[in-house]
């Protein structure tokens, strides 16, 4: 009796739940997926190339000796950036599918929201490899100088940056679960959002009436904001302003998809449609 | 004789039918126009923008450079993707294991993605009198027409070689698409191949696009057959060659996989 009540005290007492190793497991897998692809190279280094070649010979063409750095070589690394969450995040779960692992994870007890989220944060930092990549261009073979002052903007904006790219690229994960039918649309959605975004060229170049599409787009923010952050004299007042609003709407994104991840738990285990994922 | 033709022609024509079904006769046509529309705008819009950068007079050359590259990524495309398909279907050790003639078989499949590539020029031609008002009162549209054609064609040679890499390699798509991306270089599209450097250039003009897009760009400005025949008949040429080359490397590469057991062997 004694030593059956010793064994339920035992059993009552919980483990604290520690998310690290899942945490880190799950980043494991992602970046070792991510090493392994050769789609995975093809988007973070020879994309980010061919675009930023393209502007570099545009401005030979125009007599330029050297491109405008920050949207030619930068916005390309950010190009980069972009096409590898718009492809990997979107098309992780149809690769689960097709590998007949999307029931385990369904049947795991961790959400599928959390393992979308952990595996979107890597595919962000993956992506970050690009624009690694395009500063060192910038640093090294252009011989860019950045004002000492200017570093701790850059390096804010690139965390807003990534926060806004995390929260999209989370968006359209659970976008992907709640209707197949959008795998026809994303693969054309990448070169309009690099457009409304800015990223290879100034904003100021889309029409007026477009601005409000482009201002609905929180990485448009973080972009104009690290752009600024690049200038020899920022201005404190509006850079603050873009990483504000490249937050704001970020938020409200995450909103949507808090709602459309109970919208997929619903789908998965009310109605049981799981094969529709 | 005859009677050979008569079958390979058949299932030709059987292959692009049955590609037809697979990949198109379910698609509404609304959601497809509009995707056919947003592509090319895109392409145009973002290179547009970034020629602005760069300070260049002439925003046509690139417009016009990006609606001639779709015929040609369209027949790249659409032939690899049509080999890489069959293996990620898990079709292509029936396909190989049929007494079909691999030419027809395969071309025949990719013969729907030149009819598309067609309708996707003229979709971004009427895009771009519309948007970018490309002037089109004085070309010779018979023979911009015909360049068209020729480069989806051409074209689908270098689509064969890529495709032959599916029976290697799981990555064949993925090397498509980055040689595809390469053609923004390359081909003249955004910019007059003499902006290239020298390796560069001699790079360009090996391959099945660069010609044929020159002289559908001089038939829009207006050019007669003599001054573009030069230029239409290499690209005939190059074409040729890689068509025939595209062709044995996948007898090669199946026979290599026969005999050392490795189809779809990553």
């Amino acid at each position: 009796m004694r030593r059956s009540r010793m064994y339920m005290s035992r059993s009552f007492k919980r483990a604290r739940y520690n998310p690290l190793p899942f945490i880190w497991k799950q980043m494991n897998v992602q970046f070792r997926l991510r090493a392994l692809s050769i789609f995975s190279l093809g988007l973070l280094v020879v994309q980010p190339a061919v675009f930023s070649a393209v502007g570099y010979l545009l401005a030979r063409m125009a007599g330029k000796a050297v491109p405008d750095l920050v949207h030619v070589i930068i916005g390309g690394g950010i190009m980069g950036l972009w096409s590898s969450l718009v492809f990997t995040s979107f098309f992780d779960i149809s690769n689960d599918r097709r590998e007949g692992i999307l029931e385990l994870i369904v049947g795991s007890p961790t959400s599928l929201s959390t393992v979308l989220a952990i595996r979107t944060l890597t595919n962000v930092l993956t992506g970050t490899l690009s624009m690694l990549l395009s500063f060192l261009v910038v640093l090294l073979f252009f011989r860019f100088s950045i004002p000492l002052q200017n570093i701790p903007y850059i390096a804010i904006s690139l965390l807003v940056l990534m926060f806004g790219f995390w929260c999209i690229g989370l968006f359209l994960a659970h976008f992907r679960v709640v209707t197949r039918a959008t795998g026809m649309f994303i693969n054309y959605l990448e070169l309009p959002v690099a457009i409304l975004a800015a990223f290879m060229f100034p904003i100021e170049y889309l029409p007026r009436w477009i601005m409000w599409l482009s201002n609905s787009i929180p990485i448009r923010w973080g972009v104009t904001g690290l752009n600024s952050s690049f200038q020899p004299r920022i201005q404190s007042g509006t850079i603050w302003q873009d990483w504000g609003t490249s937050i704001g709407i970020s938020l409200l994104y995450l909103i949507v998809t808090y709602f459309l991840s109970r919208k997929v738990r619903d789908m998965i285990r009310v109605s049981g449609e799981l094969s529709s994922v | 004789m005859m009677k050979r033709l008569s079958g390979e022609i058949r299932l030709y024509l059987a292959s692009a039918w049955y590609s037809y079904r697979a990949l198109y006769a379910w698609q509404k046509f609304g959601p497809y126009i509009s995707v056919k529309l947003a592509f090319p705008l895109a392409q145009m819009l973002l290179f547009l923008f970034m020629g602005r950068l760069a300070g260049l007079k002439d925003p046509l050359y690139i417009v016009i450079g990006n609606i001639l590259l779709l015929p040609a990524t369209n027949g790249v495309a659409g032939v690899s993707m049509t080999i890489s398909g069959e293996r990620d279907f898990r079709t292509l050790p029936y396909l190989i294991a049929s007494p079909a003639s691999r030419g027809p078989l395969f071309l025949g499949r990719s013969l729907v993605h030149i009819v598309d590539g067609l309708f996707s020029t003229i979709g971004a031609l009427l895009l771009g009198v519309l948007f970018f008002h490309v002037d089109l009162t004085h070309s010779n549209l018979t023979l911009t027409a015909l360049c068209i054609l020729l480069l989806s064609v051409t074209s689908c040679g270098l689509g064969l070689i890529l495709g032959s890499l599916s029976l290697r390699t799981r990555e064949a798509w993925t090397i498509t698409s980055m040689v595809s991306m390469a053609f923004y270089i390359l081909s003249g599209v955004n910019f007059p191949v003499a902006v290239l450097p020298k390796f560069l250039q001699a790079i360009s003009y090996s391959l099945p696009l660069t010609r044929g897009i020159a002289a559908a760009r001089q038939a829009l400005n207006g050019a007669d057959w003599l001054s573009i025949e030069p230029l239409v008949t290499g690209e005939l040429l190059i074409g040729l060659v890689y068509i025939i080359a595209g062709y044995f490397l996948f007898i090669w590469f199946e026979k290599r996989s026969l005999v050392d057991g490795q189809i779809e062997t990553v």
